[in-house]
C-alpha cells in the first residue's frame, strides 16, 4: 500500500521534471543555443509525424479499422494552407500557366485559420466518405480508403485554377518557431487522449475487440466508427498543413499512397494502441533515417577504404533494423501499453513478467 | 533473451548517438569539424552535391553525379584549395530533400550546393538556400520556380519555355500548320513543357487554332489509342508529346500503328537508348531537343569533356547522358565564380555568378538571366535513323 502511494508521488514529480526539461530544451533549441537549424527541422518533421500517426493509430490501432487514407486527409490540410496563406503579390507568379480562381486570388488567411479550415475541411470529406465506406471491413476498408486517398490526389492535379496542378505551390510562409509545431502536436496528441480515455475511447476499443459485443451492450457503431474516422482525417489534416509551412511548398506527388505506408510502420512499430509507442516511433523512424546516413558517406579505416559504404546502405540498414524489430517485438514497441515510470522502473530492475502476452489483455 | 535484447538495442542507440555527433570523422578530414573558425580556414572547400541516388529519380539522379564527379577529377582545386564534394542523397522525397540540404549547410559547412535531379526537390530545398545565403546550382531542374524570386538558386539547363519554342520553330521550318499535344497528367515538366510549346506555336503560326487537340493522360497509363484516334481524327502535321521515356515509345508505337504519319516529337527526355529499344522500327524519324550532343561539341570544353568522359564511363552507357554534360556545367560554373569572388563568402559567389559572362560551358555559351537561369540559345536537335540517335540541327532561337 505505501508502495504504490510512493510509486504516485514519485511518478508525479518524474513528469514534472520531464515536462520541465522538455520544455527548457526546445526552448534552447528555439534561441539556437543548441542544435542548429538541421537538428530543429528533423525534430520538427518528428512532431508533425507524430501528430498523424497518433491520428492514424487512433482509428487503425484504437478502433480497428483498417483504414489507409491518411495521405490523402493529409492533402486537403496541406492544400489549405498553401492556398490561402501565400501573400496576394505572389500568387500571379505561382499560377503562370492557369491563372488562379479569381475568388481565391483575393483571400488571404492568417495560418491558424487556414490550418484549421484544412482539418475541418479533411474531417468533412471523411464524414462524406466514412458514411458509405465504413460499412466495410478490414481489407475492403483499406482498399476503398486507400482509392479515395489517391482520388484526391488524382483531383488536386486537375482543378489547376485551384491548386496549380502538378506545377504545386511554392513560397508558403514558414513558421519562425519549434513551439508552433510542437505546441499544435502536444495539444493534438493531448486531445486524442483524453479522447481515447473518455468513454466515447471505451467505445472505440469495445469496437476494435468485437463489434457484435459492442453493439450488444449498446454502443452505437456507425456512429463511432465515423466519429473516430473523421476526427483521425481532422489531426491528419492538420499534420499536412504543418507539413506544407514546414516545406514551404506542395505538389499533388507529395501524397502519393506510398506515403500512407510511412505512417502505418510507425504505427506498427510503436505498437497498434499506444500513443506513447506512436511517438517514440515517430521519431525513432524520422531521425533514425538522418542518423543512418553515416552508412552513405564514403569509410576509410585505416586507410583502407570500404566498398560497402555508399549512397543507398543506409536504406538497407533501415529495413535490416526494422525486421528485426518486428520479429522479436511482435507487437511493436509497445504493443498496446503505455510508456510510464511503472513501466521503466520494472524494466529496468528485470521486474517485468516473463509472459508478455499475458498482459494488457488486448492481445489474443 | 529479453534482458539481452534490451541491452542490445540500447547499445545500438548509443552507437548511432556516437556517430550522429560525428560525421566528419567518417570523411577522413576530422579537423575540418574540430575548427570552430569559417570553413575558409580549412584546407578543403566543401560543395554540397544533393541528388535523388535512390527513389523515384534514383537513375538521373546517379548519372548526374557521375558527371559532377567526373568534373572534380578535372577540376579538383580553386583559388589553391582542394575541392571536396559533400554528396547527399534526398531519396526523390521532398522532407529527406529539405533535411539534407539542411545537413550540407549546418552540418558539413558546404560553401555552395549543386543539385538536384527533379524540380519539387529543388523547389522545396529553394526556401532554405534563400534563407542561408548559400549559392546553388540546379543542373537539369527545368521548372521556372525553381529560380523565380530566389536570388541563390541559379541553374546551367535551359528551361521548359525556351525547350517549348525550340521545337515549335522546328516544326514550323519543317512546314507544319497544324498540331497536336499529348501531356501526362501530374508530371510538373510534361505540362509546364506541353503549355510552353502550344504558346509558341499558336504565336509563331499567327493562329489560334493551330493547335487541333490537346490531351492529357495519367501515369502508367499505356494504352493511348483512344487519344491517337481522336488526333488521327483531327489530321495535324506534327504531333508533340513530351513524356518520360518509359511512356514515350508506346505512344510512338500505337501512333504508327494507327496509320498516323505525322512528325512525332518529343522533349530531352527522349534521348534515351529505351525508346529505340522498344518502338524498334516505329521510332525512326521522331524528333526531340537535347540539351548537348556529343558528336557536335559546341565548344572546346565540350571536346575536351566528351573524350575524357567516354573513357571514364569505358562502355557502361553507351552514350553520354545529358544530364551528366550539365552536372559538369554546373560544377565549372560553380568553380569559376568561387575562383572570380577571391572568397567563399555565399553572396560573393552569388555576386560573382551574376557576373558570368559567355561562359564556355560543355552545353554552350553560358550567361545568366535576372532569374538565374542559365540564358542559352542553343539547343540541339536529334532525330532516330537506323536505330541511331542522329544530329539534325542546332537551331538559335532568340
Amino acid at each position: 500500500m505505501m508502495n504504490k502511494i510512493n510509486n504516485k508521488k514519485t511518478s508525479l514529480y518524474l513528469n514534472i521534471l520531464l515536462i520541465v526539461i522538455f520544455a527548457a530544451v526546445i526552448t534552447l533549441l528555439d534561441t539556437n543555443v543548441i542544435g542548429d537549424a538541421y537538428v530543429r527541422r528533423i525534430l520538427n518533421l518528428s512532431a508533425i509525424y507524430a501528430i498523424v500517426s497518433v491520428s492514424m493509430n487512433l482509428v487503425n490501432g484504437f478502433t480497428g479499422l483498417f483504414s489507409l487514407g491518411q495521405a490523402g486527409f493529409m492533402a486537403i490540410g496541406a492544400y489549405s494552407v498553401a492556398i490561402f496563406t501565400v501573400p496576394l503579390a505572389e500568387r500571379a507568379k505561382i499560377f503562370y500557366i492557369t491563372p488562379q480562381n479569381p475568388v481565391l486570388a483575393q483571400i488571404e488567411l492568417p495560418f491558424v485559420a487556414a490550418l484549421l479550415l484544412g482539418g475541418f475541411l479533411a474531417a468533412l470529406v471523411a464524414i462524406m466518405i466514412g458514411v458509405p465506406v465504413l460499412r466495410l471491413k478490414s481489407d475492403y476498408l483499406a482498399i476503398a480508403t486507400l482509392g479515395f486517398s489517391e482520388i484526391i490526389r488524382i483531383v488536386f492535379t486537375n482543378i489547376k485554377s485551384i491548386t496549380n496542378g502538378a506545377l504545386g505551390i511554392k513560397n508558403i510562409p514558414t513558421m519562425p518557431t519549434m513551439w508552433v509545431f510542437f505546441g499544435i502536436a502536444i495539444i493534438s496528441i493531448g486531445f486524442m487522449r483524453l479522447l481515447i480515455t473518455s468513454s466515447y475511447g471505451r467505445a472505440f476499443k469495445a469496437i476494435r475487440e468485437d463489434e457484435v459485443a459492442a453493439e450488444a451492450m449498446g454502443i452505437n457503431l456507425f456512429k463511432h466508427k465515423v466519429m473516430s474516422f473523421s476526427i483521425g482525417a481532422f489531426f491528419a489534416g492538420i499534420g499536412g498543413g504543418l507539413l506544407a509551412t514546414l516545406f514551404a511548398t506542395v505538389d499533388p506527388n507529395q501524397f502519393y499512397f506510398p506515403v500512407t505506408y510511412n505512417f502505418l510502420l510507425i504505427i506498427v512499430l510503436g505498437g497498434m494502441g499506444s500513443i506513447s509507442g506512436t511517438i517514440i516511433a515517430s521519431f525513432v523512424v524520422t531521425a533514425g533515417l538522418e542518423i543512418l546516413r553515416f552508412f552513405d558517406e564514403p569509410l576509410t579505416l585505416f586507410g583502407i577504404s570500404i566498398p560497402l559504404f555508399r549512397p543507398g546502405l543506409r536504406m538497407v540498414i533501415f529495413s535490416i533494423l526494422l525486421m528485426l524489430l518486428v520479429l522479436f517485438f511482435r507487437n511493436g514497441l509497445l504493443g498496446q501499453k503505455e510508456l510510464s515510470w511503472k513501466l521503466i522502473i520494472d524494466l529496468l530492475s528485470g521486474k517485468l513478467p516473463r509472459k508478455k502476452t499475458g498482459e494488457g489483455g488486448g492481445v489474443q | 533473451m529479453k534482458r539481452v535484447l534490451s541491452l542490445l538495442l540500447s547499445l545500438l542507440m548509443v552507437l548511432t548517438l556516437f556517430t550522429a555527433c560525428s560525421p566528419a570523422a567518417s570523411n577522413g578530414e576530422p579537423e575540418a569539424e574540430e575548427e570552430p573558425g569559417p570553413a575558409e580556414d580549412a584546407d578543403v572547400i566543401k560543395i554540397g552535391v544533393f541528388e535523388p541516388l535512390t527513389g523515384m529519380n534514383g537513375g538521373g539522379g546517379l548519372q548526374e553525379l557521375g558527371g559532377i564527379e567526373y568534373a572534380n577529377k578535372v577540376y579538383p582545386e580553386v583559388l589553391g584549395k582542394k575541392i571536396q564534394l559533400v554528396v547527399v542523397d534526398n531519396k526523390s522525397d521532398k522532407g529527406e530533400a529539405t533535411t539534407a540540404v539542411t545537413r550540407l549547410i549546418e552540418k558539413d559547412k558546404v560553401v555552395a550546393i549543386i543539385g538536384s535531379y527533379g524540380s519539387a526537390v529543388s523547389i522545396a530545398a529553394g526556401d532554405i538556400i534563400k534563407n542561408a545565403q548559400i549559392p546553388a546550382m540546379g543542373a537539369s531542374c527545368t521548372n521556372p520556380m525553381v529560380t523565380q524570386g530566389n536570388e541563390f538558386y541559379f541553374r546551367a539547363c535551359f528551361l521548359d519555355p525556351f525547350q517549348g519554342k525550340v521545337m515549335a520553330t522546328y516544326a514550323i521550318e519543317q512546314g507544319a500548320k497544324t498540331a497536336a499535344v499529348i501531356m501526362q497528367n501530374g508530371d510538373d515538366y510534361s505540362v509546364g513543357l506541353a503549355n510552353f510549346f502550344i504558346d509558341a506555336f499558336k504565336n509563331l503560326t499567327g493562329d489560334e487554332n493551330s493547335i487541333v487537340d490537346v490531351s492529357e493522360f495519367q501515369l502508367n497509363e499505356s494504352d493511348f489509342n483512344a487519344i491517337l484516334t481522336n488526333i488521327k481524327a483531327k489530321n495535324p502535321d506534327v504531333i508533340f508529346a513530351p513524356s518520360a521515356a518509359t511512356t514515350a515509345p508506346l505512344i510512338i508505337k500505337q501512333a504508327r500503328d494507327l496509320g498516323i504519319d505525322a512528325l512525332i516529337m518529343g522533349g530531352d527526355t527522349w534521348e534515351n537508348p529505351a525508346i529505340i529499344d522498344v518502338a524498334g522500327e516505329d521510332a525512326e524519324g521522331i524528333v526531340l531537343s537535347t540539351f548537348f550532343d556529343e558528336n557536335d561539341p559546341a565548344t572546346e570544353e565540350a571536346q575536351k569533356f566528351v573524350e575524357g568522359y567516354k573513357k571514364e564511363l569505358a562502355g557502361k552507357e553507351p552514350i553520354i547522358p545529358a544530364v551528366a554534360a550539365l552536372g559538369y556545367d554546373a560544377y565549372i560554373l560553380l568553380r569559376d565564380a568561387i575562383e572570380r569572388a577571391g572568397s567563399t563568402d555565399g553572396v560573393a559567389i552569388r555576386d560573382a555568378l551574376r557576373e558570368t559572362k559567355d561562359f564556355e560551358g560543355v552545353t554552350g555559351i553560358i550567361n545568366f538571366t535576372e532569374e538565374g537561369d542559365a540564358d542559352k540559345n542553343l539547343a540541339v536537335i536529334k532525330t532516330v535513323k537506323d536505330g541511331q540517335f542522329v544530329f539534325v540541327d542546332s537551331v538559335e532561337v532568340k
